[in-house]
């Protein structure tokens, strides 16, 4: 049998997260009012059906964060995260733009520590929200890579796959509450696969979303499309779509201090905010809401692609589901496609 | 150590240029040093920092000046700081100008207002090896002649053989003899071979707009004209986002970048 999988029952499951929670802070998605959030375990737990409304960059790079001391030393005792139910979503291009950002070039070692320390124990989608299209941006609504450890319901207990040395740990020091898996097992997991791929892909059939590889020449031909401003006069800028973004990183820098000594201090940032761009003096590049509207699609469906070949989206849909103005980047994109094709 | 924890440099001198500019000499107290071009972020320690272009020669080692006009929070603490009093500093950042390609040329290093700081470390660098180039025109515009900064230094500029010094002010008062003008208006007759020479601009944004076009009006090569674009850099690093403008991080690709590379970029002068 392939020792990539192992089978674990759901009380051993839970016996699991005892254990986990001794090492790690364990937060996993509880439901409310048919949403999920983030909580800390122990909590009342079932895997989550979809996504969770937060994405778990708030676990990479906290909201606020300090950076550390300076003219000074500092240490640091904080457990890591063991990240219980993350989505494919919340992986996949997500953590690819993050590690980008955060460790080429210049190492952040905050982000460093964060990624080698935290667990992430994932779960395949079993259903979907009406803002997810993940399969448009090619990926899949069950994680395949970038995981520790993977879950996938059954029937009865889980299948769960081994994606890293970590998550190999975690099963050998755990050895009695895992057993074999049986290859019944991995066929009820591709079928349920399967059936959520095919109910989302009917979903999304109605939405006539633009052929993923086009997306990039679709913002090069559309810079001066009047949808821009048209789309940016409903923003009211509250930077739900950035906050909520797993490929968003902006952050300020900021310092402060105490009686300690000087700290440096990071906050999450956003392009969507008035003074993103503002410079002394008062000038500031993205001073128009359309500007700044479309300064996010080029980060992410520009800037990306052509420095590392991958789109900064994964489908989640929660800048859509977020926005109180019903700014749809799906709506967006099938519009500059359609209006491009009737201008030839 | 952090990417982000500024180091220690104490402020050991301050000269006052004009009402509201000073430039600020450092002693770092690590060793530092940077190519002409490449900017750093300075921290008043506890309060917040902001990106700046040295002024001072690069090939000086113990110390280093950076030119601060007093325009918001930031710079107003500088220009209230005292003479021995301990600041951070982190950088060098970005790619600052590149002065091996500019070797066998004739040079034009156009300045606006404050913008001639970065340009004087430029200065320094380009006399430093004189003979690297054919010819330099410098031309500088301040507001009025009290706008103008390094009053003391000017002569001493202009008397570099191989040089030529050119000088405006967009308002005269009566102690003032030379020309009036915005600085295009020195542009006229330059006794360059225009189509190989190098432009090195650097000034407000809608100075260097005019400037980079009137250059091109000129007959500059868009690849030979050098702008030195500086946004609201806070990371430094390529990495906080707010200083990316279309496919550039203007800290990590620039602050100095071709004309040719950034002229169909929308917002670029903003």
């Amino acid at each position: 049998m392939n020792n990539k999988f192992v089978y674990i029952e759901a009380p051993s499951f839970l016996k699991l997260l005892d254990s986990l929670a001794k090492d790690y802070h364990v937060i996993l998605p509880v439901e409310t009012k048919n949403d999920y959030l983030w909580q800390s375990y122990p909590c009342d737990f079932q895997f989550s059906k979809y996504r969770a409304v937060n994405s778990i960059r708030q676990f990479l790079t906290p909201c606020v964060e300090s950076m550390g001391a300076y003219f000074a030393n500092e240490t640091d005792n904080t457990k890591p995260f063991c990240i219980v139910g993350a989505k494919a979503c919340d992986l996949s291009n997500a953590l690819k733009i993050q590690d980008y950002v955060f460790l080429e070039g210049d190492i952040d070692e905050n982000y460093k520590k964060m990624r080698e320390t935290n667990l992430i124990i994932s779960s395949d989608c079993t259903s979907f929200k009406e803002t997810c299209f993940c399969l448009a941006l090619g990926i899949k609504p069950y994680p395949e890579e970038l995981f520790d450890l993977n879950i996938s319901e059954l029937q009865e207990g889980y299948a769960v796959e081994i994606g890293s040395s970590k998550g190999e740990k975690i099963v050998s020091e755990n050895k009695t509450l895992f057993k074999e898996i049986r290859s019944l097992m991995l066929s009820e997991r591709d079928k349920k696969r399967n059936d959520t791929v095919k109910e989302l892909a009917f979903q999304l059939s109605r939405l006539n979303f633009p052929q993923k590889e086009s997306l990039h020449n679709l913002m090069k031909t559309g810079y001066e499309n009047a949808l821009w401003k048209e789309e940016a006069l409903r923003c009211v800028e509250c930077g739900s779509c950035v906050m909520n973004c797993p490929t968003c990183h902006c952050f300020l820098l900021f310092d402060t201090k105490d009686e300690k000594g000087y700290f440096k201090g990071r906050i999450w940032d956003g392009c969507q905010y008035k003074n993103f761009t503002r410079v002394a003096g008062g000038a500031s590049a993205l001073r128009f809401r359309e500007y700044r509207l479309r300064n996010r699609y080029i980060k992410k469906f520009e800037f990306f692609p052509d420095r590392i070949k991958l789109y900064a989206c994964t489908g989640c849909g929660r800048c859509i589901e977020g926005c109180p103005a019903k700014i749809d980047l799906r709506k967006i994109f099938t519009t500059l496609e359609t209006t491009q094709s009737s201008k030839i | 150590m952090n990417i982000y924890s500024p180091n220690k440099v104490t402020l050991t001198k301050i000269i006052d240029e004009t009402s509201a500019i000073k430039t600020f000499v450092f002693r770092p107290h690590a060793p530092f040093s940077f190519q002409t071009g490449q900017f750093v972020e300075l921290t008043y320690p506890g309060i917040g920092e902001a990106p700046f272009t040295p002024s001072s020669n690069p090939n000086k080692k113990d110390e280093f000046e950076v030119t601060i006009m007093r325009v918001g929070k930031i710079t107003e603490l500088f220009h209230n700081a005292k003479v021995g009093e301990i600041l951070g500093m982190r950088g060098p950042y970005g790619n600052g100008y590149p002065l091996d390609d500019f070797k066998d040329k004739e040079l034009l290093v156009v300045g606006g207002g404050v913008g001639i700081a970065p340009l004087r470390s430029l200065i320094y660098a380009l006399y430093g090896r004189i003979d690297d180039f054919k010819k330099i025109v410098i031309c500088y515009g301040a507001r009025s002649p009290q706008d103008i900064v390094y009053k003391y230094q000017l002569d001493e500029f202009k008397k570099q053989r191989n040089v030529e010094f050119r000088m405006t002010v967009d308002r005269a008062d009566n102690t003032w003899k030379g020309n009036v003008g915005i600085v295009t208006t020195l542009l006229d007759k330059l006794p360059l071979d225009i189509k190989s020479a190098i432009g090195i601009v650097c000034g407000p944004p809608i100075m260097m707009k005019f400037v980079s076009l009137k250059l091109l009006e000129l007959g500059f090569a868009p690849n030979n004209v050098y702008l030195s674009m500086e946004k609201n850099m806070s990371c430094g690093l390529g990495k906080c986002g707010h200083c990316r403008l279309g496919k550039y991080y203007i800290c990590k690709d620039g602050p100095v970048f071709k004309f040719q590379d950034i002229k169909d970029m929308w917002d670029i002068w903003d």
